[in-house]
């Protein structure tokens, strides 16, 4: 990468980006401003105008059904509804099925990030430095489950699990362990889809891992490693630092996708048993689905705040420190 | 160098192969599913190695599909949508990182608040408005929608941000002007991070099945997963053989697509030359 | 320039205010829906229309589309096949943005949703109802009017093993629900079963299970026009329905995915209820000569034998612009030949009675059976809500059969849900 370049500032971590140029004067510092500013209005415009039409509109659209009783009968008159305030939302938080899915999704979480993350990290670790030949296999292997389709990846899995001639109780069975019924049970059914969510998304992270990793230059590791730096020790103060953008990016996004997780409990287990694995996004599906796009708009903007919620959490925490 | 005892090399070769076999089981059970009968699959207990290979679920599945047009239409789609998200995400995402201006701040906060939103909140206000403007049962309904995402440029803007600022003051003390420096001096320098995003975004578009459906009147606009549903789910009982083969066929072209972006990835990092 | 943010905060504030103000609903309108549509204009069709029609009915329908623009030159339609997975996503966009075909088959338990969209064509007059199953006939049937057609059906029977059953001391079908209790039992016994009948403990359509036996206690789930699920005759049944939990005569810990045929095949578990598509499924597994190791019958009666009816409808939508050829088209699907011919293509077993006359229906003995229930199965409210409402019973259904709780108390749960849902119907 760049490191070999101006290696000592290379390794300063990354700056904060709006802090201004030092030493500049005055008028340079308008001009350059305005330069600034009409590059970054060329650089802006695609998104802006795609996202004011594609995403904010409907955005709107939905807010506005969230604050009424509409049914899908009525989106043919959209208007013609009646406004309710938060009568929704206040249902929505007295709702025992949607706070059951809102545990359901903490427990998902808060397991399955950091699991996902740190398998993530530790296979992308390994993969840019721990070995030599056959990278390209393992990257491929290990992202193999990213790229298959839920709907297959169910079928296997539902085979994988089963209770008697499972794969999973026959591996557990060598040990000694006797597995439970994995899907039928509804303290191991959460587990079982945190499992196989793991599965599926450690891949994503781990390219995304490696390719932050390919910044960290080499330069500076033989150099701590000739002061005499242990493997630990250089993984703590060189690729840590290094990595924070890309740990705040992987643990950010992928906190917001298992917090809206519902391909698992829909295609696995439908919500049970007993309602054990039912998820809020799933909930807000099936809403939709019974034609109560007010509440089911509702729903989702709770959603929405608390990922916003834990992700300001998440960007406390993962800063970059300056 | 560093780190290479052959000792502990050996056990870290070792204990990935354990971990990839574990990765891969199931996809490797999927593939063997496809050329298994109905029969067979859904025996218990269930088999590993198929007992009469065949392969009749793809020339089932190649006889009834119009499989080079439901090809097309999603290599179009999917190359259409990554295009876009590599240029105007990494366009922002640069502004974002690099540059200074009044909205900034905002428009950060803007993508970042989007990226919260849970999509099923604008399915159906987006199909309305893409009803609205005539772009039902067509390719653009089905591309226009998603050529950006937040995603696509909170990634590039995390990764901009971490290449050095001095390379832009030198630029700008050479004379160049503010796009002049982005296209020539940091963009090349993105390739692992476009890669990503071009991987990501590829096997977004290419296995994505909701939208395509309902945009779709006719089957000339209808995608691959579209198409492979229609033959494999019934009403009471899924065809399983059908569904595995359809499966596999449909990973084939994103596995491909990774191999190659993958390896233009690695020559990338060899030739700025990492020692 | 500070100023710009105020003013466009009361720019936005006052716009939403005078939004909202004019929002409201119209007073229910009073009148009432017609009984029927207009009839058809007579002679050959014209035009092109376009029809929807999901799975292996989309492939297959296409030769029987031929057979019709033979007959009606002028005529064109155009048949786009529609995956099931989400189709119901498809349709109802589709009715909210006004892109619906002209014709479409459609699920009978979403008739009363999309009626209540305002999207569907009564049926017109010269169709004659009278030809179709009873059963079938109703799941067209929302708020007193029919639409469309039922174009096939299906029904739930018991499937048993005759060869066990003869191990276990029994060569007939049980007929009412002792015997089908006590039969399940001496499987276990003397049969070498592990499971008497595969019965589904709760989860998503459960209710197809639960109700062929409320059904054949004489329930009705509902009672003027409203949901009435805490019948004696329900609680009853539910109870009967729990007892084979309790007693281990069927599994309530049965897998997500169920292995209905191989457990059927291997003799773990030779009894369980479901539809025509378990024969072709069995036997697959079963391998050649298994057809003659089983055998199906109706549900036990405790009043009745009653089943679940199912299937699909064939509908016009509201918005086509070639309705006389959609209708004709339509007609030409009821038309007996045209049911029995379907049948050989699809195996979709016809709604029209009649149809069952011809020899390939009749010489089959397991379909004749179906036949036979056919003639006394129900089918759900064509409600709006009644999917909603299926969900709770569902998941009470869930917990009577895995955690013991009481059916009397489930299914007050159940009705007072189903209360305040609303059956979802307009005025």
């Amino acid at each position: 990468m760049t490191g070999t370049r101006t290696p000592a500032l290379a390794s300063a971590p990354a700056p904060a980006p709006d802090r201004e140029l030092a030493g500049s004067t005055p008028p340079r510092q308008g001009r350059q401003r305005r330069r600034e500013g009409r590059a970054a209005i060329l650089l802006a415009l695609p998104f802006c105008l795609l996202f004011l039409t594609f995403t904010l509109w409907p955005v709107v659209q939905s807010l506005f059904m969230s604050i009424t009783d509409t049914r899908s009968r009525d989106l043919r008159h959209p208007f013609k509804v009646d406004v309710t305030g938060f009568a929704n939302y206040a249902r929505a938080l007295s709702d025992p099925t949607f706070l059951s899915a809102a545990r359901n999704t903490a427990y998902f979480v808060v397991v399955g990030v950091p699991l996902t993350l740190v398998l993530a990290l530790a296979a992308a670790i390994a993969l840019d430095r721990g070995i030599t030949r056959l990278r390209s296999v393992f990257r491929l292997g290990f992202y193999m489950p990213v790229v298959t389709s839920i709907v297959a990846v169910a079928v296997v899995w539902r085979f994988l699990l089963q209770q008697d001639n499972g794969l999973i109780n026959t591996v557990l069975g060598w040990v000694g362990i006797s597995g439970p019924n994995w899907l039928g049970d509804p303290h191991w059914s959460m587990p079982a889809l945190i499992l196989m969510a793991t599965w599926r998304n450690f891949g994503t992270a781990m390219i995304i891992f490696l390719a932050g990793l390919q910044a960290v230059p080499w330069s500076l590791h033989e150099a701590a490693a000739i002061d005499g730096a242990g493997a630990w020790q250089r993984f703590r103060h060189i690729t840590v630092p290094m990595l924070r953008p890309t740990i705040l990016f992987v643990s950010v996004t992928t906190g917001i996708g298992y917090l809206q997780f519902f391909e698992e409990p829909f295609v696995m287990t439908a919500g049970g048993p007993l309602n054990s694995t039912i998820s809020m996004s799933m909930y807000t599906y099936q809403q939709f689905g019974f034609g109560n796009y007010g509440y089911a708009a509702s729903l989702s903007y709770l959603i929405f705040v608390v990922i916003a919620v834990v992700t300001a959490i998440q960007f406390r925490l993962l800063r970059e420190k300056d | 160098m560093v780190n290479r005892n052959r000792r502990s090399s050996w056990w870290l070769y070792a204990l990935l192969a354990v971990a990839l076999v574990a990765v891969v089981a199931p996809f490797v059970w999927m593939v063997l599913g496809s050329v298994k009968g109905e029969g067979e699959l859904r025996a218990s207990p269930p088999t590993w190695w198929p007992q009469a290979a065949s392969l009749d679920n793809y020339t089932q599945l190649f006889s009834r599909l119009d499989f080079g047009r439901y090809f097309t239409n999603s290599v179009v789609v999917a190359v259409a949508v990554t295009a876009g998200n590599l240029l105007f995400c990494s366009m922002l995402g640069y502004a974002l990182a690099m540059l200074d201006f009044r909205a900034k701040r905002p428009l950060f906060l803007m993508v970042l608040t989007t990226l919260m939103i849970p999509g099923v909140v604008t399915f159906v206000p987006l199909f309305v408005l893409v009803a609205n403007a005539g772009l039902i049962d067509t390719l653009p309904g089905l591309i226009l929608p998603f050529l950006v995402s937040p995603f696509g440029v909170f990634l590039m803007r995390q990764f901009i941000s971490g290449l050095p600022r001095d390379l832009l003051d030198a630029g700008r003390v050479d004379g160049a002007g503010e796009l002049r420096i982005f296209v020539r001096i940091f963009l090349p320098l993105c390739g692992p991070a476009l890669a990503t995003l071009g991987i990501l975004t590829f096997l977004g578009s290419w296995n994505s099945f909701l939208w395509p459906l309902v945009v779709a009147q006719t089957e000339k606009t209808y995608t691959l997963p579209v198409a492979l549903a229609l033959y494999s789910t019934g009403q009471n009982s899924t065809n399983y053989g059908l569904l595995l083969a359809g499966a596999t066929v449909v990973v084939l072209p994103i596995l491909l697509v990774f191999m190659v972006f993958q390896r233009r990835f690695i020559e990338g990092i060899a030739t700025t030359g990492i020692k | 320039m500070r100023r710009l943010p105020l003013l466009a905060t009361s720019v936005v504030v006052a716009t939403s205010a005078l939004t909202l103000a004019a929002c409201g609903r119209d007073a229910p309108s009073t009148g009432g829906a017609t009984a029927a549509g207009a009839a058809v204009a007579s002679g050959k069709a014209t035009g092109t229309i376009t029809i929807w029609a999901m799975g292996a009915e989309g492939e297959k329908l296409p030769t029987l589309a031929k057979e019709f623009e033979a007959a009606n030159p002028g005529a064109k339609v155009n048949i786009t096949a529609i995956p099931w997975d989400a189709a119901h996503d498809k349709f109802t966009t589709a009715i909210t943005a006004g892109t619906t075909p002209d014709a479409a088959m459609v699920g009978t338990t979403w008739m009363g949703e999309f009626a209540g969209l305002d999207a569907l064509d009564p049926t017109p007059g010269n169709i004659d109802r009278g030809v179709f199953f009873p059963g079938a006939q109703k799941t067209t049937e929302v708020g007193g009017t029919s639409y469309g057609i039922p174009w096939y059906v299906e029904t739930r029977v018991l499937y048993y093993r005759t060869d066990l059953a003869k191990k276990a001391g029994y060569t007939q079908a049980p007929k009412d629900w002792a015997g089908l209790k006590a039969m399940a039992s001496a499987m276990q016994a003397k049969a070498g079963a592990k499971w008497g009948i595969g019965l589904q403990a709760g989860g998503t359509g459960s209710w197809q299970s639960v109700m062929p036996f409320a059904w054949s206690n004489g329930a009705s789930i509902t009672k003027d026009n409203a949901y009435a699920f805490d019948s004696p005759q329900m609680v009853e049944a539910l109870k009967y329905y729990q007892s084979f939990f309790t007693d281990g005569v069927a599994d309530k810990a049965a897998p997500a995915a169920p292995t209905t045929e191989p457990d059927f095949v291997s003799g773990k578990v030779p009894m369980f209820v479901s539809g025509p598509w378990e024969m072709s499924a069995v036997e697959k597994i079963g391998g050649p000569g298994f057809t003659d190791k089983y055998a199906v019958a109706p549900i036990p009666a405790k009043q009745t034998s009653s089943s679940f009816v199912g299937g699909s409808d064939f509908v016009v939508f509201k918005s086509s612009k070639q309705r006389d050829t959609a209708w004709k088209f339509v007609q030409f699907l009821s038309d007996p030949k045209t049911q029995a011919s379907w049948y050989q293509q699809s195996t979709d077993l016809p709604s029209v009675q009649s149809a069952w006359k011809d020899p390939a229906l009749a010489s089959n003995a397991k379909l004749a059976t179906f036949g036979t229930q056919l003639k006394t199965a129900i089918a759900p409210p064509s409600y709006p809500t009644w999917e909603q409402v299926a969900a709770q019973l569902d998941s009470e259904v869930e917990k009577v059969t895995k955690t013991g709780a009481d059916p009397d108390s489930a299914l007050k749960a159940v009705q007072q849900q189903a209360s305040a849902i609303g059956t979802g119907q307009s005025s």
